[in-house]
């Protein structure tokens, strides 16, 4: 699985736990609509990237499972952008 | 490590885990995705219930989740670095660790629905309120799954079938508990974020 080692794996636990809390500031209406819709999409897609690369351990280039894995996080991030941007 | 010999002819790459397991996560995940595509449609048809819906359900229970679930996560990262120096007792101490979480998880959603009940937060007549309950409920379904499948590894920790040359099983059992934790990190921003 990953190379990671336990310093690594606890600051990659520690980002994941401020992009959530970061995410939770944005539930309370801080940024208009469309920015936070833009910015949620980023964090989903980088927590995502997080975990697959670093905690699932799909690091190898050229794998067409961390490919897939990847694309998930680039689509589903783009769906919400799209869906929750005003008029989506 | 080298998976490779265990899991994978030679000439082809080895995957993480076992072959198996990605045939499940890859099913668990097209499963979210579908459900996803619902949320955004269900958006656009009734952006009333959509645009309102977050401020009716308990922000608390779902931050709390979150940070459990990622926090579990990294809980299992450290049962698998444990088995790799061949500390199978480690290894065992950190997944039951990461099986707490799972049920503490189980807690905090058991309070939010009971919660939800108290505040009205029923699936009638709410597409978003409805979209709630299908995403958390098969959430909940995964993450129950995951919890079978680390009380499994626990126990075969227990009586030693796993080792720094062989543990591909539990590895198989974390990378699912990892796959219920991505689904949850894009539901939480859907359902608790997005107004």
């Amino acid at each position: 699985m990953t190379n990671i080692d336990e310093g690594r794996a606890t600051i990659v636990w520690l980002g994941l736990v401020v992009l959530t809390l970061g995410s939770a500031w944005l539930g309370e209406g801080a940024l208009p609509a469309g920015l936070t819709a833009l910015v949620v999409a980023l964090i989903v897609g980088l927590k995502g990237m997080l975990v697959i690369r670093h905690y699932m351990g799909l690091g190898e280039p050229g794998s067409r499972l961390r490919l897939a894995m990847r694309m998930y996080f680039f689509v589903v991030p783009v769906l919400i952008l799209v869906a929750a941007s005003p008029g989506g | 490590m080298d998976l490779a010999a265990n899991v994978a002819p030679a000439g082809v790459s080895a995957v993480p885990g076992n072959r198996g397991i990605w045939v499940g996560i890859l099913c668990e995940l097209s499963e979210f995705a579908l459900m996803f595509l619902a949320w955004a449609w269900f958006r656009h048809v009734h952006p009333d219930d959509f645009h309102a819906g977050p401020a009716m359900l308990n922000l608390g229970s779902g931050i709390a989740n979150t940070v459990v679930m990622l926090t579990s996560g990294y809980l299992a990262v450290r049962a698998v670095l444990a088995i790799r120096r061949d500390d199978a007792i480690a290894a065992r101490n950190w997944l039951i660790a990461t099986l707490l979480g799972g049920l503490v998880f189980l807690l905090i959603k058991a309070f939010e629905f009971r919660w939800n009940v108290e505040h009205g937060v029923v699936g009638t007549g709410n597409s978003f309120v409805a979209m709630y309950y299908y995403l958390t409920f098969n959430h909940l379904v995964h993450v129950v799954w995951g919890c079978l499948g680390l009380i499994w590894a626990i126990l075969r920790a227990q009586f030693g079938a796993y080792s720094a040359a062989d543990h591909e099983g539990l590895e198989a059992a974390v990378l699912y508990w990892h796959a219920t934790d991505l689904a949850w990190i894009v539901i939480f921003p859907l359902l608790y974020v997005l107004h």
